[in-house]
């Protein structure tokens, strides 16, 4: 071609659009894991060092794990993405501090054996893999996973952490009486909010929860109808029981409501689907609380509304029909 | 802006801090403040006989005979166009070359001459252009070989040429620009609102409609005020021409999502903007046919935004169609080092070309020279069912659900999720966190879909 620059070939030919989002889903990954970080540090605080074994147990047995399946499947390490460290904190952060560090380790490497790998992996599978994890320790520890509690704060003073029982679970021995005599009387319920009880390592601090979930929020990573719907639909199943402020507040509610019903994997995919499973999730937490066989329900009731998706994205799809964007 | 959600959810979704999911931004910064810079007369054009949607033009000249600017070098055939010089110049060579869409196509290279050898030919206004009867204007749109400039290349007059049975009540003429980089139509309806609103008006003549809107986004107000007061100097004489902002939010400028910004109705699935009574006309194209009409002038130049991180020096061109974008990218500065991709149009809906040395031809608004691998640089993830595909699509379409069905092997399972009425902004695709191909999943899932009808039809006839 007369008078041009020489081109400088070859250039790069892919496929439209030639513009990407910087997102990406190890980014998403992390950010999730970021947002657990005030909660998981808080739980280490109050309950001490066994709190911090049984994280580090769950996260290494999530991420070991998911290793060994990716060299097993020939499938790319996709350990770098953060998914499985979610899952192992996340794990973590349901059980008594007192778990011997080894069964967590235990309870991770199934979760992502048999709560994500088994179905392919990331993207694949059905239920959430943290609580998968959870179940299955209730059922192979299930000493260690009903008195595995300590009061917050006895790590530092004593040589042995003192063990406990959660508020729920006096109140379904004894009564709400007793419940509320172990968190301070009707005022504990500012010793809920930042989390001054005895609990799951990463449940306790509604506040720091909270924290972290204004983070996801504000990001445009989660949603809020799943969580709303949680909160909607344990009230509703509780607000008859004289407690309900006590049920709110108490248990893994905030914990599981941002984190785990948002969950992109096993949630709906769209926003009204999003609001049922949540309202799912709050009805039936409140159900096994109050007639069923554990003081707390929420793990169980995660997964049997994971059963529910594929059904809630059948159900709930997005609208096809466009109205007129309004011309100003 | 949500094209689909009712208000009740929009106020919802403020919960959320406001903060949808990510979305192309318009990225226009580099050019949107420089005003169209002619392009001296290149050194050599390529135009080939195809450059439109339709029968390749017949060559007219000869190899070695010596042509003016403006002056027909091939003929009309069939549903085509003719073609004509755009710069005075000796004819090279009518044979192969390199084509932006077609990879090769038969050409008329000219060299240029000097002006004592040829000048431009000159096209006085016809004074009697405003009260031509519309077979007449057609026939001069169709002679001045003006294609839709807005990207598609379809030739204008058949468009204008209603179908039997189609009427017509309302001209929209599209001035939204939502593609993210460009801005040649923004510049032209700063530099030209006269001629594209004249244009506008012999354009609703020709379908016979009362009723013209223009739709301009809402990040380039200027230029709808610039329409209006162009459109407030000419006696309406009977027609209602409005000025529209729409949201800035790709794919705004899409056919589908403009009509019914602007007029409320919905184009049904793979239908015309015919079904809903309205003709579509870009802003670029309404000022090529008011300068066909009024002098009977040929299409010889185009706007083109040269831009992106890939060029040093961002510009809004006017250049002869034909130009090497070799010659457009060197009038703009060169490459820079990191210069790794070449887009023809825009970057969410343009095609990624593997060399400079072909033509600008009539549909190209944009040449985005981009840096890095590509979007597929890294492979791509597995569907997390985010959703954010859902967000962006402005259809309302399962981009998630169709792509997990074509790597299930499964893709004739798809068109309950919109497979079909897919026209491929792009928007899911540039949202997803996994770097899904998903406009190439949803091409497989359509392809899929026509194959497997194809073959129900031959089984039942």
């Amino acid at each position: 071609m007369s008078g041009t620059p020489a081109p400088r070939p070859p250039f790069v030919v892919t496929p439209g659009p030639h513009l990407r989002t910087s997102e990406s889903t190890a980014g998403i990954m992390w950010w999730v894991n970021a947002a657990l970080l005030p909660t998981t540090a808080w739980g280490v605080w109050v309950f001490g060092p066994p709190a911090l074994e049984v994280i580090l147990g769950a996260v290494a047995g999530a991420v070991g794990a998911e290793a060994l399946a990716n060299r097993l499947m020939k499938q790319r390490l996709t350990v770098k993405n953060g998914s499985a460290v979610c899952t192992g904190l996340l794990l973590a952060l349901t059980l008594p501090p007192l778990v011997p560090w080894w069964a967590a380790l235990i309870g991770g490497v199934f979760a992502i054996l048999f709560g994500k790998m088994i179905f392919g992996g990331l993207g694949y599978n059905l239920f959430n893999p943290a609580m998968i994890g959870r179940a299955f320790m209730m059922a192979s520890f299930p000493v260690a996973m009903t008195i595995g509690w300590s009061i917050p704060r006895a790590w530092y003073s004593r040589l042995e952490a003192i063990t406990t029982a959660t508020p729920l679970g006096v109140m379904r021995e004894h009564d709400l009486q007793a419940a509320l005599h172990l968190i301070g009387g009707p005022e504990g319920w500012f010793r809920l909010l930042i989390g001054l009880r005895p609990g799951s390592i990463g449940e306790v601090s509604v506040v720091l929860i909270l924290l972290g979930a204004l983070v996801l929020l504000a990001r445009g990573i989660i949603r809020l109808y799943a969580p709303l719907g949680v909160f909607f639909g344990l009230a509703l199943m509780t607000s008859f029981s004289g407690a309900a402020w006590l049920h709110m507040l108490s248990g893994g509610v905030w914990l599981a409501a941002f984190f785990m019903a948002t969950d992109y994997v096993t949630a709906p995919v769209t926003r009204p689907g999003q609001l049922v499973f949540g309202v799912l999730i709050g009805l039936l937490t409140g159900l096994i609380r109050m007639w069923g066989g554990y003081p707390e329900g929420i793990c169980f009731a995660i997964l049997i509304a994971n059963a529910m998706v594929p059904a809630l994205d059948l159900w709930f799809r997005p609208g096809r029909v466009q109205t007129a964007g309004a011309p100003s | 802006m949500s094209h689909r959600e009712t208000r009740g959810v929009q106020l919802f979704d403020l919960l959320t801090l406001g903060r949808g999911p990510s979305h192309p931004g318009p990225r226009k910064e580099a050019t949107a403040g420089r005003p169209i810079e002619a392009l001296p007369p290149p050194a050599e054009v390529v135009l080939p006989l195809v450059q439109h949607l339709g029968d390749p033009a017949v060559p007219v000249v000869k190899k070695g005979e010596l042509v003016r600017r403006g002056q027909k070098i091939a003929e009309a055939a069939g549903s085509g166009v003719p073609l004509h010089a755009t710069i005075n110049g000796k004819v090279k060579s009518i044979d192969k070359q390199a084509h932006p869409t077609l990879v090769q196509a038969q050409a008329i290279v000219l060299t240029s001459v000097a002006e004592a050898e040829a000048t431009e030919l000159e096209f006085p206004e016809d004074p009697a252009w405003r009260a031509l009867g519309s077979e007449e204007m057609l026939a001069r749109i169709r002679e001045a070989g003006i294609v839709g400039l807005g990207g598609a290349a379809f030739p204008t007059f058949r468009k204008l040429r209603l179908p039997p049975g189609v009427t017509v009540d309302t001209l929209i003429i599209n001035g939204a620009e939502c593609e993210p980089y460009l801005t040649s139509d923004y510049r032209l309806m700063l530099a030209e609102p006269r001629a594209i609103v004249e244009g506008a008006r012999l354009l609703a003549r020709i379908v016979g409609v009362q009723r013209i809107l223009i739709g301009v986004e809402s990040d380039k107000r200027d230029a709808a005020s610039a329409l209006e007061v162009a459109a407030g100097e000419i006696a309406a004489d009977g027609l209602d021409l409005q000025v529209r902002v729409v949201p800035a939010r790709y794919p705004q400028g899409a056919e589908k999502q403009l009509v019914t910004a602007l007029t409320g109705r919905v184009i049904p699935p793979r239908a015309l903007p015919y079904a809903v009574h309205v003709v579509v006309q870009n802003v670029a194209t309404a000022a090529a046919v008011h300068d066909a009409v009024r002098f009977r002038r040929p299409l010889l130049d185009r706007v083109v935004t040269v831009t992106g991180p890939g060029v040093v020096q961002p510009r809004n061109v006017r250049a002869p169609i034909g130009t090497l974008l070799a010659d457009l990218v060197r009038f703009c500065g060169g490459l820079t080092d990191q210069a790794t991709r070449v887009i023809s149009g825009g970057p969410m809906m343009g095609r990624a070309l593997p060399r400079l040395d072909v033509p600008l031809v009539k549909g190209m608004n944009g040449l985005v020279l981009l840096t890095g691998r590509g979007p597929f640089e890294e492979g791509y993830g597995p569907c997390i069912q985010c959703g954010r595909c859902l967000d962006a699509c402005p259809l309302g379409l399962e981009p998630n659900q169709v792509s997990v069905r074509v790597e299930a092997g499964r893709a004739t399972e798809s068109a309950e999720f919109g497979a079909l009425e897919c026209y491929e902004c792009g928007a899911c695709a540039y949202v997803c966190p996994s770097q899904r191909p998903l406009v190439q999943f949803l091409q497989v899932a359509k392809s899929a879909l026509r194959k497997q009808r194809e073959n129900l039809a031959a089984v039942t006839r």
